[in-house]
This record gives structure tokens, sequence and C-alpha cells, in this order.
């Protein structure tokens, strides 16, 4: 079998990075779902001048619209700001110390 | 040092202060002492919130780019800077990357250090979203998100400096462009400006155009402040001067550091390979916007006279000493001051002289801004067509000046309550200088003998008067009244 | 006599004549959802206290209907149908639904999902699986699992959807109504709990092509908070409806509808096939020529990792605001960086966690252009060659899925290859922010299929023409859950 682009201990790194943790059988599956994936990508790699194809970033660009004025909304209030907060000093959101 | 030449690339981080809301929210851009009072629930990530892009901030961001040369995007669009950190809400940096997203790519800007003139390359600038603030307490941390959303600009140069004084003399420049073109107040103080550096020295001789001859890049992170910028770099050249000296210097690999200002000295972070990754992609929510040359052409045309202009301006025009008008235009809020003063009709001479010696003095005593003063430019202008007029002379200027900042109260009011006033009238000094005269004849005469006893005359003169009486004009009298006799 | 099971204009009618209250409407809907809850657990929140509304000339007013839960709904709890959101109760509303708010239209529940959108079997949801009205050991599919159940069991005339792979318009088919999802951007996504923003879809489950069109004139409309709307108010697609569509071109595409593509078709897909085939017969009594044309295979081959990788990345950024610290069950922990992945590993599904990995690992700058970005490139091949279709075609006309509801033994999350283009080729719909309507045509194996029409951007009224003309040669107009079937 050819060596795998995607490990198991890259799935770690990436979740780590995702501030996520994942099972090993999770990570098993991110590894068989990612085969296929990867298989697939290859054929589109296999399309003529594909490289030549601007990527489409936004569903929609025939569109006009206009940029936003500058005019100043009312904030929202501290009440509803904080409503769905578990953790708060006064009137700011509280993290346990944040350092550097 | 003289064996190695230095190579110092900047990134500077300017929030754009002149908005009336932030970039992509319509929260109020402004500081505020009260947390979380400048919020839309956009800029604290509230599910199914969207960004909206401002125009002006735009608009800011594009006059920012032609002053620095650089090439306009035929369509604007932002990118997804992602990570995450507790002041980031959404998980991700709204900002500008990939060329050719960016308000302005490949431009340069001239600029003075000691008297030469300096040019850096500009690799871009980008409009970006600030993250919110953090409090740190003991054992705890508290999150504020006024500043999240308030526009920033991000500017990037080529590594086209060679001293920490070439750098702080571009930041100055660039600090003065933000002020004069209405973009930012740019101010330190308040955190309005933040820059990382790059440093890297090679071997003198070497041709620094081409960076294969370049040595490792050191990137030190978050300095807030000019002074830290320079001290920051001359640590860090010496650092790594050091290090070639050991012999060590080619070990030592890409890294970051930071600028640590109770040590005085920049401390490692981390090294190029475990640099993050910031996932950067399009950002979907916000379309791609086509800048018409018709905006772009209105824009370019509203860049105002920026601090070179008008300090050319005020050596042709005003024939001001060179020294003089930078000491005029170096902050933005000065050189407006003194354009008020000259259109409300003063002698631009006189008035650059009254700032530059008198007022700066003044404000620098008392740490002040202009902004805080309480003479006015029309107070100023009062004041000096009182001395024009020979109303009070150019000595008690000075003094009724210290009066009006004191009691702040209007120059006229001053000069009146004080009693102040110059006796310009011919009669009265002539009766005065006559009597003066009738006393001491003996004199007379030993000011025809050549003695010097002409300003004995006149000190009498002033004692009578109380110091009051016109002294180019007790002169004339006193001349005339001694040829009478 | 009861009315939920009634369309929208006859509801109306019985509103404005007197014969029911709203009132009375809403007590007929919410016992109507505490049966279908119970048997298919359609909903995250029932709303017991939904209060009437003046019955007004809008047809909307006055007349019960669902909410998907990933909307954002003012003082009613909005979960995304996930552990991290499970009690947050939101202090602003979606655009979409106060636009539904303003015609009066009354929300009676907020319908379970799969986890934030990412999933097509109404399984992953943290209130437990979705089952199908028409048979319990089936699913609905996905993501509108609740909603699509909920208006085929009769529980009222329509649930809002939203759609980023075909989200509205499979269940829609596995539960035998109409799913309908137009042109991006017409329904402004302010409010919806984000998926993948440049595929996500705002749109209707209901059980006639009428009603859907007189949904959707009241969700639609340009928002100041979202930049992709846009103007639609010259469209007025409930009033525009006819059903002469004589004249009108729409084809099928030979490499996902012909049969000879699946040489080890089952019975079920075999019939599916059969069945659509009849149903494009119909065609021919309106007036309607009907042609099949190909699509290039490796397109679709790629179609569906296209849509993967795309959604996937959008996802793992839109969904990085969710770290408890300013919504969710915040996590204990001694440092933030834990507190936030305590949250996340267990807040997060094992499925979503895994798409952002995948998400995560396409957006890498060493994998960007590969993943990514070809699929970015190949997402516009497919949309170009769909709009070269419709500059001869008014719409493609293709069968939704492989056959009817799948048992829940069937994982349907994982990519299949056999029948993969069949299962995802609605997701070109998402692609190109076509407007995409499916309507039953039929049932196999007892259980309803659906038909699906799509057209060119900006060509909704056309597009619900198309449907509404094929829904009269049909039976399966407001048709409700037969359980005997």
């Amino acid at each position: 079998m050819e060596e795998r682009k995607f490990t198991s201990e890259m799935v770690d790194d990436y979740a780590d990075k995702l501030l996520i943790g994942l099972t090993r059988e999770e990570n098993q599956m991110v590894l068989d779902e990612f085969d296929v994936i990867d298989a697939q990508i290859d054929i589109i790699n296999e399309i003529p001048n594909i490289a030549d194809v601007p990527p489409m970033t936004h569903c929609l660009d025939d569109f006009t619209y206009e940029l936003r004025e500058d005019e100043e909304e009312e904030s929202i209030s501290i009440d509803d700001a904080l409503a769905n907060c578990d953790d708060y000093a006064g009137d700011e959101i509280k993290v346990p110390k944040v350092v550097g | 040092m003289e064996d190695y030449q230095v190579l110092i690339g900047l990134e500077m981080h300017c929030e754009i202060s002149e908005t009336k809301t932030k970039v992509f929210s319509s929260a109020k851009n402004g500081y505020s002492e009260e947390p979380n009072s400048h919020i839309r629930p956009v800029d604290m990530a509230f599910p199914g919130t969207l960004p909206v892009v401002n125009k002006e901030a735009v608009k800011l961001a594009l006059k920012a780019s032609m002053i620095l040369h650089c090439t306009q995007p035929e369509y604007m669009y932002f990118e997804r800077k992602n990570y995450y950190y507790p002041d980031l809400p959404k998980g991700f940096q709204i900002t500008q990357e990939t060329k050719p997203a960016p308000v302005g790519s490949y431009g340069y800007l001239d600029f003075e250090c000691k008297g030469e003139s300096k040019r850096v390359r500009i690799n871009n600038i980008h409009l970006e979203e600030d993250a919110a603030s953090t409090d740190h307490y003991p054992t705890f941390s508290t999150i504020d998100y006024n500043r999240a959303g308030v526009p920033l600009l991000e500017l990037v140069t080529e590594p086209d400096l060679h001293s920490a004084e070439e750098a702080v003399a571009f930041l100055e420049t660039m600090r003065s462009i933000y002020q004069y073109a209405g973009i930012s107040e740019a101010d330190s103080r308040k955190g309005q400006i933040r820059c990382d550096v790059n440093v890297s020295i090679m071997d003198k001789g070497k041709d620094a155009s081409n960076p294969k001859n370049w040595g490792t890049k050191v990137e030190i992170k978050n300095v807030n402040s000019f002074g830290g910028v320079r001290d920051a770099i001359n640590y860090e050249i010496e650092r790594q001067i050091a290090l070639k000296e050991d012999g060590t210097y080619d070990e030592m690999e890409q890294q970051t550091r930071r600028w640590d200002e109770d040590t005085f000295s920049t401390i490692y972070m981390r090294s190029k390979v475990d640099a993050i990754d910031y996932k950067y992609f399009v950002e979907p929510n916000i379309p791609k916007f086509k800048l018409s040359p018709d905006w772009l052409e209105s824009i370019r045309a509203s860049i105002p006279e920026l601090a070179p202009e008008r300090k050319e301006k005020y050596e042709k025009v005003y024939h001001l000493s060179s020294y003089d008008a930078q000491v005029l235009v170096k902050e933005k809020a000065v050189s407006d001051y003194y354009e008020e003063t000259i259109s409300l009709g003063a002698d631009p001479k006189g008035a650059a002289n009254w700032i530059t010696s008198v007022i700066l003095g003044y404000l620098n005593k008392e740490e002040l801004e202009i902004k805080d003063l309480y003479l006015t430019p029309t107070m100023l202008v009062d004041l000096m067509d009182m001395v024009k007029s020979g109303k009070i002379s150019s000595k008690q200027s000075k003094e009724v000046l210290n009066k009006v900042l004191e009691e702040k109260k209007a120059p006229k009011e001053i000069v009146k309550k004080l009693g102040v006033t110059q006796i310009s009238d011919d009669k009265t000094i002539r009766d005065i200088v006559v009597k003066v005269l009738d006393e001491h004849p003996d004199l007379i005469e030993d000011h025809r003998k050549g003695k010097n006893t002409f300003d004995f005359f006149v000190g009498q003169v002033m004692k009578a008067t109380r110091g009051q009486a016109n002294p180019s004009l007790t002169a004339q009298i006193i001349h005339e009244e001694i040829d009478k006799r | 006599m009861t009315y939920m099971d009634k369309g929208l204009v006859e509801i109306h009618e019985a509103l404005k004549s007197g014969k029911v209250t709203s009132q009375e409407l809403i007590s007929e809907s919410l016992k109507k959802s505490k049966e279908v809850q119970e048997k298919c657990n359609a909903f995250v929140t029932i709303l017991e206290d939904a209060k009437e509304t003046p019955v007004t000339e809008d047809i909307l007013s006055g007349i019960p209907y669902g909410i998907k839960d990933n909307y954002s709904t003012k003082g009613i709890l909005s979960t995304g149908s996930s552990n991290t959101l499970k009690d947050y109760v939101p202090f602003f509303t979606a655009t979409a639904i106060s636009n539904l708010e303003s015609h009066g239209a009354v929300a009676v529940n907020k319908t379970v999902m799969d986890e934030f959108g990412m999933g097509g079997t109404g399984t992953t949801g943290h209130t437990g699986i979705v089952k199908n009205p028409w048979d319990q050991t089936r699913m609905c599919a996905g993501s509108s699992a609740g909603s699509a159940a909920a208006v085929a069991a009769g529980v009222y005339p329509y649930a809002t959807g939203s759609d980023t792979g075909d989200s509205i318009r499979k269940p829609a088919a596995y539960c035998g109504i109409v799913g309908y999802k137009p042109t991006y951007g017409m329904i402004s996504r302010y409010g919806l709990f984000p998926f993948a923003s440049s595929l996500d879809h705002c749109g209707v489950l209901a059980r006639s092509v009428e009603d859907a069109a007189i949904v959707v004139d009241g969700m639609k409309g340009i928002d100041k908070n979202d930049m992709t709307s846009w103007d639609s108010s010259n469209m007025h697609l409930y009033d525009s409806l006819t059903k002469d569509i004589k004249g009108k071109k729409v084809c099928t595409i030979k490499e996902i509808a012909d049969i000879s593509m699946y040489p080890n078709a089952s019975s079920e897909l075999k019939e599916h096939l059969e069945n659509f085939h009849n149903t494009l017969k119909h065609f021919q009594d309106l007036g309607v020529e009907v042609e099949e044309v190909s699509v290039d295979q490796t397109l679709l081959n790629a179609l569906a990792s296209v849509y993967v990788v795309i959604s996937c990345a959008e996802a793992t950024s839109n969904m990085s605001n969710l770290t408890g610290i300013i919504f969710g069950p915040r996590s204990d922990a001694d440092n933030y960086i834990d507190m936030m992945k305590n949250y996340r590993t267990t807040g997060f599904s094992p499925l979503i966690k895994r798409r952002f990995v995948i998400g995560s690992y396409v957006l890498q700058a060493q994998n960007k252009d590969r993943y990514f970005h070809n699929a970015q490139r190949v997402r516009r091949l497919l949309v170009d060659r769909w709009k070269e279709i419709f500059k001869n075609y008014d719409a493609v006309i293709l069968p939704v899925g492989s056959g009817p509801a799948k048992k829940f033994d069937e994982d349907k999350d994982m990519l299949d290859h056999n029948t993969q283009v069949l299962e995802e080729h609605l997701q070109v719909g998402n692609f190109g922010g076509f407007p995409s309507i499916t309507i039953p045509d039929g049932f196999v194996s007892g259980l309803p299929v659906g038909i699906n029409i799509t057209g060119n951007c900006y060509d909704d009224i056309n597009v619900l023409n198309i449907a509404y003309a094929l829904e009269s040669t049909m039976p399966y107009k407001n048709q409700i859950v037969k359980e005997e079937h």
C-alpha cells in the first residue's frame, strides 16, 4: 500500500489545533473518509488545464451591491451581550488567565 | 558593527480612528471607558451574524494605498485568517492576505532621516479588523469587545531600512501621513499603533538587493511604541552581531521573538518551523467588490496637502526657516493651528515665532496637546494685533499670554484687567519728555558730547509712565526734543 | 374538521370567513406537534405559549408554522441541534423569520436537524434521531429532518429549512412533500447559523408549490445585514404562478438519470428511475419538450468530493466561534485552551469533528491548492456546465436520491461509490446558487419519492411554474402521511 498522505498522528495533530479531541475510532473514520476524497481529488488533477480555472470563492458574483454607509447603530445592551455567558465579572466576560 | 549591514522590515498596524463605525459592524468606532458599550452582535460573533463592509473604512484605506504609491486591486475582497484566541470571537480575523486582495500592493514611500532622503518599498497595505482587548488579573482575564472590529490598516514594508533611526523616521512619517490624510490619530499611547519588526544582518560589501545574501530573518512581535521599535532593533542587531562574532550565527534558525520592556531584551517565542498555519481563504460572506475608476479618482482627489507639501509652502511662501517649518508640520494639529492663525490675517512669520518659541514651549512644559490649549488662533491673532498697533509692547504681550493661559480669559480681557496698555499718544509722552529734559540740562550736554545718556532719559520716561510708554515713540520724541534745544 | 393538513390559501379563507380562529389553529398545531414529537422526535422546542396574530389580507397571517432550529429566534431556545448551544437563547431574530413575523405568521415549534446542518440523515441532532412519519424505521434524510417530518405529518402547512447540499430538497422527497430553495441571496442568511457560507441557502418545506411560493415571498428581501442578499422586490412568486408552460424546454442528464448507468441497480433504484421517466412523460401533456443531455463523467464523479472539501473547509472556520466563552455551556479548566477544547470535544458530535479535521487539512498551506482550490475550480466547471445547459433549457429535471427514505442502519454520511452521483447531484444547485425545488412524484416500496427541478439564477418564477404545472398532473399536491401505505 502506498504511503499515507494523512496519518493517524496528523489527524490527532490537526484535531488538537482545532481544539477538539478524537477517539481512536473517530481518528480512523477520518482516515477512511479522507481516502475516498483523496482518490477523487486525483481524478480532478487529471482534468486538463485545471490549474487555469479561477477558483469559485462565492456563490454569486454577478450582482451589484453597495458598501455600507458609515452610520452608527445603537450598541446592544450588556444584558443581551452576557445573557448566554456562563462566566463574567462585572460587565466583562471572564476567562482563565490568558498569558502572552 | 562596521563589518555588517542591517536589513529591517516593518509591519505597522494602525487603527483607523476617523470612521464613525467599525469596519464590518455598525457599532461605534471609538474608545470607551465603559466595557462592552460599543458592540453589535457580529462583534461578539453571535451565531448567524455576518460582516458588512464599511464604505468609509475602505475609502480611507484606499487613500493610504494611494499615498504610498501602491496599486489598487480591480476587485476588492477579504480573507479569513483562522486561529483560536480568547480575544478573537469569531475564531478568525477578516483581513486581506493574498494578492491582489489588499487595498494596496507594491508601492513606496520617500521619507527623511537625519536630513537625508530615503526610499522604502511597500509590499502591501491591507484593511482588517482589530481583536477584542483583554485585561489581566492575578487569577483570570476579562474580555472587552469594544475594540473588536475596529478597522485596522496593516502596512508591510520590504527590508529596505538599515538602522533603528531609519525605522523610527519611517514610522513617524507614516504617523504624519495618517494624521494629515484624516485616516487616524495614530496615537501609540492609545494603543492605535502596533508594530512587528524583522531584523537580519549580513556581511558588508555584499549586494543587499539580492535576497540570497540576506541573513536569517528574526521577527519581533508586538512592539507598541516607536521607542520600543528603536530599542528592540538596536538590541537585536547587537544580539545577532554577537552570534556572528561567536561563530554561532549560522546555527540560528528563522524565528519569532518578542520585545520585553521589563528586561529590555527580545525573548524567543517560536521557530519558523512551528509557525501557525492560518488556513487563509476568501471570505464568502463579502462579495468581490469592483472598485470603479470614478470612485478611485474621487478618493485620489480628496487626498489633502500632507506634511512635506505644507513644509515646502512654509519655506517658499511664508519664508520660514527649514527648521521652523519642520517644527510646525511635525504634528498636524500644530500645523492646522498655524494655518488657521494665518487665515485669520496674522503675519506668517510672526505667527510662526509665537507658536514655535512660546506656545510649543508652554505645551511641552505642561505636557499638553495643542487641542487642549486655551488660547485659540483668534486670541493669538488679537494678541499679535495689539502689539502691531502699539497697544501693548512685545514684552507686555508675553506677560499677557501667561495670564491668558493661567486665568483662561481672553487677551483683551486680561489687558483691560491688568491695566497694561501702552501709551502711544504723542502729546502725553512729549509732555513727560520735556519735563525730564528740563530737569537734566547737564545730561543733554553730555549727550551732545557723545556720552550715552540717552538710555537714562528713556528710563526716566518709562519710570514716569510705569513702563507703558511706547518705546519707539518715546525714543523718537526724545531725539526731536533734544534737537529742538 | 382539521386545518393544519390543508393548503395556505384554504386556511386563510377559513380564517377570513370566521370558520376558524388563529388561536384554534395554534391549538390544533400544538396538539399535533405533541403527537408527532412522540412518534418522530421532530422538535427541539414546542412553543406552548404561541400567541395568535390578527388575520389580515396577508395569506400567512394567523397561521402556524415551524422553524428549523438553526434560525436565530429572539427569546426562544435556538440550538442548531448541537450540545454546544443546548441552552442558547438569542436576543435577535433571523431576518427571514422576522420577515415572516411581519406577515403575521405564528411560530409554534423549532425543529430538529442534523447538527448545524452537517449531515443528511436527521440522526445527528443532540435531541436524538428524527423518524420518518411514513415509516418510523426509516430516516427523513437531512438536515431539515424535523421540518420535513412535521410538514408531512400535518403539524402545519410549512416550516423553514436551510439547504447547503440538499438539506431541504432531499428530506422533502423522503417525506413526500415540496422543498424549495430559491436563488442564493434572495432570502437573507442573517441569523441563520452558518454551515458553509458560500453554499448555505434558506428555504421552505411545504406541501404544494403554491404554498412554497407564498412562504418564500414572505421570507425574502434584501437585507442590510447580509451583503450577499439582493433586491427581489420586483419578483412576486405567488402572483406569478401559472400552469401554462407550453413551449418551454427542459432536460435531464443521462449520466445521472439513465438506468443504464447503474448496472448493479437494486430493484428500488430501478423502480425509482422508472417512475422518474414516467413523470417526465407528463411534460408532453403540458407542451414541454424534454431532452437528454450529457455531462462529463469526471466532473460528476468529482462532485461529492468538491462538496465535502468546500463545505468542511468553510464549516471548520464558521464554527470556530463555538468556544463556550460568550455563549454555550462553559467548560471547566484552569487554562483557556483546555476550556475551549473540553467544550468542543464534548459539545460536537463525532461526525462534525471528523468533518472539521478534513476541512482543516484541505486548508493547510501545503494542501490548499490540491484540495481546496481544486475543489473550487471544479465547482466553477460544474456551474459553468449547468449555466451552459440553461442557455438551451429552462430547467434541469432529475430524480432525487436513489430511491425512497433509507433505513436507519444504512449510513448515508460516508461517501458510497455506486450511486453517489445520484445521491449528491443536488449539490450543484448550491454550487451555483440555482433556484431548485423538489416535488413528490410517486411511491416506491410504498414510500414517497421526489423529482427535482433546477433552473438558472434569478429564474425562480420559471422554476416554480414548471414545478407548479408538473404538480398539477399528479395526485400528490397537499399530500399528508398515510400510515397504512
